[in-house]
């Protein structure tokens, strides 16, 4: 028995083929023409052309901001349209790879500094320093402390959006209870820990109720907590050619040895190793619990906290540093703007890069997003007058040392990491830790040319 | 002599005869209507397939022997299996494997008696079955990311189980900071998560068991565990197969949950094979050796699954 489908049939009328012949062409005409206008629109004049851009992150507040307000008004200014996409961090890196590998990366994207020089050793960014150049003497000198933070090999490939650094907030109740003076906080790390000491509460069992001090323990916040105590110290991360680790020094060793000593043994100050309460909304905060008397925190984490406890007396205590040395702290240029070296509106580009870092916008920017300003103008900004933090963040720029913009960064950051994770577990010695990751970061240096 | 007749439906020809060419109206015959329109129904899933399955898992093939940066302009560049032996002294893939292995061995059993037992249990009719048996289905919907996302605050030192605990007097733990208890901990919220597809597929077992075996045992004069063990768990057995090698399927290729609550710490303690994978391939580019992992834990995957099913089949032999 041969069963049909009545629908076969239809499928086999002549007029049905027919018909379906005219839709596929129809469909092939449609597509061609949609390839037409987009040929045509691939004009020298901006109000024909279409930016695409990514920003990492999906904050809403910077989102209403650049969505709602930055973005019309440089389209208004240009008459080109933005496509503006906001990617979440922990996708931002691998949206890009994809999209690199497809052809179909966006002409300006987003990104940390970390991130730079991979996207340089693939050829996948453009050189700005051209067009740095045609910046005005003055604003390359408001934003010379950002500069830097966003070059690799000294050249500028990313333009930071904001400045970003860690300091120390602390409660000036918790001090004043323990018999310091909240007017006269630590200015070496030495004093901190005797502070932490006695700021440390405990319960009958001994266990830590109230740590005295909290820094960053949890897996890569852990290297920038290093990277402080590193700096504050005299070290640095890598020698001045970039080719070889430094980290593994005495002095490092040093700042490992302090930092391990902050969670370990009967005068431990900190509770909790390696957990994440830096990212923890800004009422679960420890300073806000009252589970902590002083925290390291980024500036946003420190306007939030203060919004969430208005009734609590915080301050921020200027970068310290170790007996006989400079104050320094993880910090520097926070995340920029970088342009597809394939993109086909180069100039476009940097136009709305330079909008986005023009003085005022710029300060509208940091402003709605709770960052550091990245021109040194902006002090005078009723941003930076207003709030305690910014201003504070903004005096010490001279401070913040970023991590080396080097090729294979994020895996020598890593592989540090897991060294300084065993050191602080006691699992190995600080020197030990420091020699293997050393040895792992001058073989991915070595590899990376 | 005796003489072996064809099964029905086979036509025979003289040996050594061609077999006879079909005609033209039959060959159109063969791929007119019904088989037309049958490809046309199975062309687009097929479709699916090759380009979304299919073509993936073959070209991640090729690239587990390259190395392979997307980033990189120059493409794939063939290694031959340079990633595969150094897999071989790979310290941390070694780790990420005992640590998939004790996740999967420590998962999979606890889950499958629990599910059982809830199976039994919600098998029998009492009054807000219905409510039990949705309470416990719940959490398999929920997703995974968002199921952690609240285990983690959980686990949390401010979390509900250290609340739970402070009541009873004890002090907070350190659940997911420790890397004694950090994989036991996801582990715990695994079973949780898994119990519920897991009893609701036992219970579709336990429900096509026919009711004629269970009455013939009752008048053989079998007790409740001869009952079960000589009727209740060999109608299950297929089931169960089912659910043990979806099981090891799933839980060896554990990542959301390593991703959301432990980022596979402390001390690389929670470290599975497929979030070594992610950061290998999407932390650090390195396609070519993530996906020579992928095919690692890929085999491994096959040989534990087919040595399961049969394990829980074997037996019923």
């Amino acid at each position: 028995m041969d069963v049909t489908h009545p629908l076969a049939t239809r499928f086999h009328r002549p007029g049905t083929r027919r018909a379906l012949a005219v839709v596929a062409a129809l469909a092939v005409t449609g597509l061609a023409l949609s390839g037409c206008s987009a040929g045509e629109a691939a004009s020298d004049d901006d109000t024909a052309k279409t930016l695409t851009v990514w920003f990492p992150g999906t904050n809403q507040t910077e989102i209403d901001l650049v969505t709602d307000t930055i973005v019309p008004a440089f389209e208004k200014e240009t008459g080109a349209k933005v496509d503006v996409t906001y990617v979440d961090w922990a996708d931002i890196s691998t949206k890009l790879n994809s999209s690199f590998a497809g052809g179909t990366a966006p002409d300006v994207f987003g990104h940390g500094p970390a991130a730079a020089a991979d996207f340089v050793a693939n050829d996948r960014i453009l050189d700005l320093d051209d067009y740095v150049s045609g910046l005005s003497d003055d604003d390359q000198a408001d934003l010379a402390a950002a500069l830097p933070g966003g070059q690799v090999g000294g050249v500028q490939y990313l333009m930071p959006l904001s400045l970003q650094g860690n300091l120390v907030m602390y409660d000036a109740d918790a001090f004043t209870a323990a018999g310091l003076d909240p007017d006269n906080p630590p200015t070496t790390w030495e004093d901190l820990r005797a502070a932490a000491e006695k700021l440390t509460v405990r319960d009958d069992s001994g266990a830590i109720t109230r740590s005295g001090f909290l820094t960053p323990s949890q897996a890569i916040s852990r290297q920038q907590s290093f990277a402080t105590f590193l700096f504050g110290n005299g070290g640095a991360l890598v020698d001045d050619t970039g080719s070889e680790a430094a980290f593994d020094s005495t002095e490092g060793a040093e700042a490992l040895d302090f930092f391990t000593s902050l969670y370990s043994g009967d005068d431990a100050v900190s509770a909790n190793l390696g957990e994440d309460y830096s990212n923890a909304p800004a009422a679960q905060q420890p300073l806000v619990q009252g589970t902590a008397a002083m925290t390291v925190q980024s500036a946003q984490g420190m306007v939030q906290i203060l919004a969430a406890a208005p009734d609590k007396d915080l301050r921020v205590m200027p970068a310290l540093s170790f007996e006989g040395h400079d104050p320094a702290a993880f910090g520097g240029a926070g995340p920029g703007l970088m342009i597809n070296a394939d993109t086909k509106n180069a100039d476009l580009s940097w136009k709305f890069i330079e909008y986005m870092l023009s003085a005022d916008v710029s300060t509208e920017y940091t402003e709605g997003t709770g960052s550091i300003p990245v021109r040194a103008s902006a002090a005078d900004s009723d941003y930076a007058k207003n709030s305690p933090v910014i201003s504070m963040f903004l005096s010490q720029t001279d401070y913040l040392v970023a991590n080396p913009n080097v090729v294979g960064w994020t895996q020598i950051r890593d592989s540090l990491d897991k060294q300084l994770e065993q050191a602080l577990n006691d699992v190995t010695s600080s020197q030990d830790a420091l020699d293997q990751a050393a040895v792992e970061a001058d073989k991915l240096l070595e590899a990376n040319g | 002599m005796t003489a072996t007749l064809p099964p029905a439906g086979v036509t025979l020809t003289p040996a050594g005869a061609a077999p006879p060419a079909p005609s033209p109206a039959r060959r159109r015959r063969r791929w007119s209507r019904t088989s037309v329109f049958g490809l046309v129904f199975v062309l687009p899933a097929a479709v699916y397939i090759i380009v979304f399955q299919l073509i993936p898992v073959i070209y991640g093939l090729v690239l587990s022997f390259t190395t392979y940066s997307p980033l990189s302009r120059s493409g794939p560049e063939f290694t031959g299996v340079d990633n595969y032996t150094d897999l071989l002294g790979d310290a941390e893939f070694g780790n990420a494997l005992l640590v998939t292995g004790r996740y999967v061995l420590q998962v999979l059993p606890i889950t499958v008696v629990i599910a059982l037992a809830l199976a039994l249990l919600v098998n029998r009719p009492f009054k807000g079955v219905g409510l039990f048996r949705s309470a416990l289905y719940v959490p398999h919907i929920v997703s995974l990311t968002a199921v952690s996302m609240v285990w983690l605050w959980m686990y949390s030192q401010t979390g509900l189980i250290n609340e739970v605990f402070a009541s009873i007097g004890l002090g907070p733990q350190s659940w997911l900071l420790d890397s004694d208890s950090a994989l036991n901990a996801v582990s715990a919220m695994r079973i949780w998560k898994a119990l519920g597809s897991n009893m609701v597929l036992l219970l579709a077992g336990l429900q096509s068991i026919p009711k004629d075996l269970y009455e013939a045992a009752r008048v053989d004069g079998a007790g409740r565990w001869s009952t079960f063990r000589y009727v209740t768990l060999p109608g299950l057995r297929p089931m169960l197969v089912y659910v043990v090698a979806m099981d090891i399927i799933y839980l060896a290729q554990g990542f959301a949950e390593i991703y959301v609550l432990t980022q596979g710490g402390p001390l690389a303690s929670t470290t599975t094979v497929n979030y070594l994978i992610y950061t290998e391939a999407f932390q650090y580019n390195q396609m070519g050796s993530a996906s020579a992992m992928a095919f690692v834990l890929f085999a491994l995957i096959v040989g534990f699954s087919v040595l399961a099913v049969r394990g829980v089949s074997g037996r019923q032999k």
